[in-house]
């Protein structure tokens, strides 16, 4: 279980939250604390007050892979291939195991063509298709993805879905501005200023945001029961 | 006389690069369009095309009655040549107190541009780019980094524009402004694939929604959330 108590950071003020193991999902404008939440699961940053925890131990304790909206700001190499092997490099694996764990992991994102290719020249999307491969290639426990579907079309995320649902992670935390998305999640988190103010699967949760820009079009006439 | 109607025509563009290549034809006359396509098929590089800040490897651009054009890139960090936020503004010519009242930021005036969230600093960028007219406005993944209701918010900005040609290139599914027309980059061509509704049948990167709708028995009649909820209305009566 990743938990939260009385958690503050910024403008992030969590009392108690428990999130099972799964696929989660937030979502809420711009500003609401949704990266910050983020962030703190991913280790990147510690809260001010409260604690959280992954399955009783700190993020920073806890194997992590992560995904920025603007990848550009994680890439490390100029590369492909040395971009997603990195996360092994870093941990002194065998060669021959990083060769054909990179090419596992590229094979599973569609993305073996560009292994070859200088991270510069990809487009934005397959910037986020290469760091994706990269925060999966190490196997982490817990993966964390920050907006990473805003420069994919419908193919890529439906690769990516597929990616992540196999990828072994425990907990897969992520936040989108597509409903689309939100609805293929076990557990959703609507955030306002700083504050959870939903949570639950999408069934409890949509209704709630009926009249909203975050209300799935269809949700009210799905057929015949959702998937 | 009046004003020449504003027009820009691909006539055989293409791009090569190793074993990729996107070549091009078609007339985007006024209004709206859409262009969609897969990761990597070659939207931006096309945009970047028509705004003339990349050559094509062959063939040619015709421009007619484009006195002013715009691109907007997707990642609104490149735009940025200011310290201050104030100061972005005023090096697109809008005045800050305006602008920033009018998108919220008011209070972030003095911040670094790059200090700002994501969503902020798009929100600045589009703020910047759509006060004001442009005979020729190329916006390259315009939703990235929005949240639902500002996406919303650029769909009704991007629907008041009475003039010019207006190009999205974008895989936004879900929200969208009402367009004139649609095209999508399939196979490493550009395909016209007409004007809404009838461009449905045709389109391959239809949104799922409409697919959805239309297999209800309620085709809606453009791509808006407008549209979609209208059709939803019919469903239920």
């Amino acid at each position: 279980m990743i938990t939260a108590e009385f958690l503050c950071y910024r403008n992030l003020a969590i009392d108690a939250l428990t999130i099972k193991p799964g696929i989660t999902t937030i979502i809420g404008a711009n500003g609401s604390g949704k990266t910050t939440f983020l962030k703190l699961c991913a280790g990147i940053a510690v809260p001010d007050s409260g604690s959280l925890m992954i399955d009783d131990a700190p993020p920073r304790e806890t194997e992590i892979g992560w995904v920025n909206e603007f990848p550009d700001r994680n890439i490390l190499f100029v590369n492909v291939f040395d971009e997603i092997a990195s996360p092994l490099r870093f941990r002194r694996i065998r060669c021959n195991e990083i060769d054909s764990n990179v090419h596992a992991c590229a094979e599973a994102m569609g993305i073996t063509h560009l292994l070859k290719r200088a991270v510069g020249e990809l487009s934005g999307g397959e910037k986020v298709l290469v760091s994706l491969a990269a925060a999966l290639v190490h196997h982490p426990e817990v993966l964390v993805l920050d907006e990473y579907d805003s420069h994919l079309d419908a193919r890529a995320l439906a690769t990516i879905e597929q990616g992540i649902r196999t990828s072994g992670a425990d907990y897969i935390i992520r936040c989108t501005q597509q409903m689309d998305t939100a609805i293929n999640s076990d557990y959703l988190l609507f955030f306002d200023a700083g504050r959870i103010t939903h949570a639950g699967t999408p069934d409890h949760v949509f209704p709630f945001l009926k009249g909203t820009a975050y209300y799935p079009v269809l949700w009210g006439c799905r057929w015949p029961a959702s998937p | 006389m009046g004003v020449p109607m504003a027009s820009i025509t691909l006539n055989r563009v293409s791009a090569v690069r190793d074993r990729w290549s996107l070549s091009a034809s078609g007339t985007f006359n006024e209004g709206v369009h859409l262009v969609s396509g897969e990761v990597g098929s070659g939207k931006s590089t096309l945009a970047l095309m028509m705004a003339g800040l990349f050559p094509p490897s062959g063939g040619d651009i015709g421009k007619e009655g484009i006195t002013t054009s715009m691109l907007s890139l997707p990642f609104p960090e490149l735009h940025v040549t200011a310290i201050s936020v104030a100061g972005e503004c005023a090096s697109w010519g809008v005045d800050p107190g305006e602008i920033l009242d009018a998108i919220g930021l008011a209070g972030k005036k003095e911040s670094s541009p790059l200090s700002m969230s994501r969503g902020e600093l798009k929100r600045l960028h589009l703020a910047c780019v759509l006060a004001k007219d442009y005979d020729l406005l190329l916006l390259d993944e315009p939703f990235s980094s929005l949240d639902c209701e500002e996406k919303v918010k650029l769909c009704k900005r991007i629907g008041q524009q009475s003039q010019g040609i207006c190009v999205i290139f974008t895989h936004e599914q879900n929200i969208l402004p009402r367009v004139t027309r649609i095209w999508e980059i399939v196979d490493g061509m550009l395909v016209d694939c007409g004007t809404p509704p009838d461009a449905f049948t045709h389109w391959h990167h239809v949104p799922p929604v409409i697919t959805k709708l239309t297999a209800l028995g309620a085709r809606p009649d453009n791509i808006s959330p407008d549209d979609f909820l209208e059709a939803v209305c019919r469903i239920q009566g």
